[in-house]
């Protein structure tokens, strides 16, 4: 894949002769390493579903979050290096609250998601004009849901800045399995309680360990109140019961 | 003997006069200013309109010193313009009424000398008027006036809008645009600064009319 690299990769800002940024390119190797993320639309509210490596028996898996409210009508699920998410995902609930501040109303989800996206990109040795810029790409994609004045709706941002708006979304080491079975099953008639449902069913086959209410993690933004909601453990076991 | 020393103080800030009114009543508001503006006892133009549309569904009226409320106004259409790229939609009437309160106290301590309305219609299609002081504090309200007729006016439209100081039982069904045209004519006949022709914005949800009627010119 990387055959042509000729060092025109050490540069962050570098293009190859071909028109590539590979270090962009290795930025989005970096997600495919992460854990995998899903995402659905559905036709009362939004579910963020994600799996949680738990890497040894001594790791409080309730440390591991990989889920993150950025507002209050606003989730966001990550799959990549989980401290770069923390960055963009600073920088949404500050966008977030300064709409709010500025316009007393929500901000829409397609702002919130393209405000990352202009984060993502910024990266380099930067002017000097402003707060020095991240040095690489951001190794980290996510996924951002919720609802907003025009319904739910889910975004996915990555390191290239790109910004797509999806009915159904999986990121991450198993997104190829996971995203077929997405294309199969989604419906757009889908109530809120079949996404989690459909999301976990899908997780529970492309994970590699065996899935518990411990090694996952779902929240939920419904259309009835626009509040972010994570499940709680006995609340994902008994939709893992009913699968 | 002490050298005696004369500074004169710089006022950057002047009152150039005149009356804006505005008053909703369902899904209409009707706002009004009058296009006099004066320095001192000079008039300085006959046919200034003070009141700049906004949106689709909302306008700023202003009046305190005319610089300032041009800059304002200015300002705020850019901001608004900037909104439009970024979120797609035009503001709405609750948006912008925050917008123009950061704006006003982002200046709290070199304030812009304006006394604003905000009127238009809200997300419910609900006719709406928003207050502001100086520098920003605001509150929404179903009628108001700002300016140097302000005192004239509002007992007013107290009585008419609200009913105050009435004995009989009374509701506000008349023409919002008639009232406002009542009230100026009234206050052209005691402020000085306020006459030469009333300018009424008729907003409802077909789009914005205007209309204006001469005033007093003395």
């Amino acid at each position: 894949m990387f055959a042509t690299k000729n060092e025109y990769d050490r540069g962050v800002n570098t293009f190859s002769p071909e028109g590539r940024l590979f270090q962009v390119e290795y930025a989005l190797e970096a997600i495919k390493l992460g854990s995998t993320s899903i995402g659905i639309t559905c036709q009362d509210g939004v579910v963020l579903a994600v799996e949680r490596r738990v890497t040894s028996k001594l790791i409080e898996p309730s440390s591991i979050e990989k889920i993150f409210e950025i507002d209050s009508h606003v989730g966001c699920a990550m799959s990549g290096i989980l401290a770069d998410a923390r960055t963009l995902v600073d920088h949404a609930r500050a966008e977030a609250q300064n709409h709010r501040f500025t316009y007393l109303e929500e901000m829409l989800l397609q702002s919130i998601a393209q405000s990352v996206c202009d984060l993502s990109l910024n990266f380099g040795e930067g002017d000097g004009s402003q707060k020095k810029p991240m040095s690489r790409p951001y190794g980290v994609s996510l996924l951002i849901g919720g609802v907003d004045k025009n319904g739910p709706a889910l975004f996915t941002t990555d390191p290239s800045g790109t910004l797509f708006k999806y009915k159904a979304k999986a990121i991450g080491s198993a997104a190829e399995g996971a995203q077929t079975m997405l294309q199969e099953e989604f419906k757009t008639d889908l109530s809120l309680e079949d996404g989690v449902k459909m999301a976990l069913r899908i997780l529970k086959q492309v994970m590699e360990e065996a899935i518990t209410s411990q090694n996952v993690e779902v929240a939920v933004v419904s259309t009835q109140d626009k509040i972010f909601r994570r499940l709680t453990p006995s609340g994902v076991e008994e939709y893992l019961t009913s699968l | 003997m002490v050298k005696e020393s004369k500074q004169s103080q710089f006022n950057p800030y002047q009152n150039n006069g005149g009356t804006v009114a505005a008053v909703a009543l369902g899904g209409r508001v009707a706002v009004g200013g009058d296009t006099r503006i004066s320095v001192g006892y000079n008039i300085i133009s006959r046919n200034y309109c003070k009141i700049t549309q906004l949106t689709s569904k909302a306008v700023i009226a202003s009046s305190g010193m005319v610089t300032d409320a041009q800059n304002l106004h200015k300002l705020l259409l850019a901001r608004i313009t900037l909104y439009k790229h970024q979120h797609g939609t035009e503001p709405s009437l609750k948006a912008l009424s925050k917008l123009l309160s950061i704006t006003l106290y982002s200046r709290r301590f070199f304030p812009f000398y304006t006394f604003n309305l905000l009127a238009g219609l809200n997300e419910e299609g609900q006719g709406a008027v928003y207050g502001y002081d100086a520098i920003g504090s605001f509150d929404e309200l179903k009628y108001g006036v700002q300016g140097t007729g302000q005192e004239l006016c509002m007992s007013v439209l107290d009585n008419q809008c609200k009913g105050a100081n009435r004995t009989d039982d009374y509701t506000f069904t008349q023409d919002p645009v008639e009232l406002i045209r009542d009230v100026f004519t009234s206050c052209a006949e005691r402020d000085i600064y306020t006459g030469d022709a009333v300018t009424v914005w008729d907003i409802t949800a077909e789009g914005i009319q205007q209309t204006s009627i001469p005033l007093r010119r003395d």
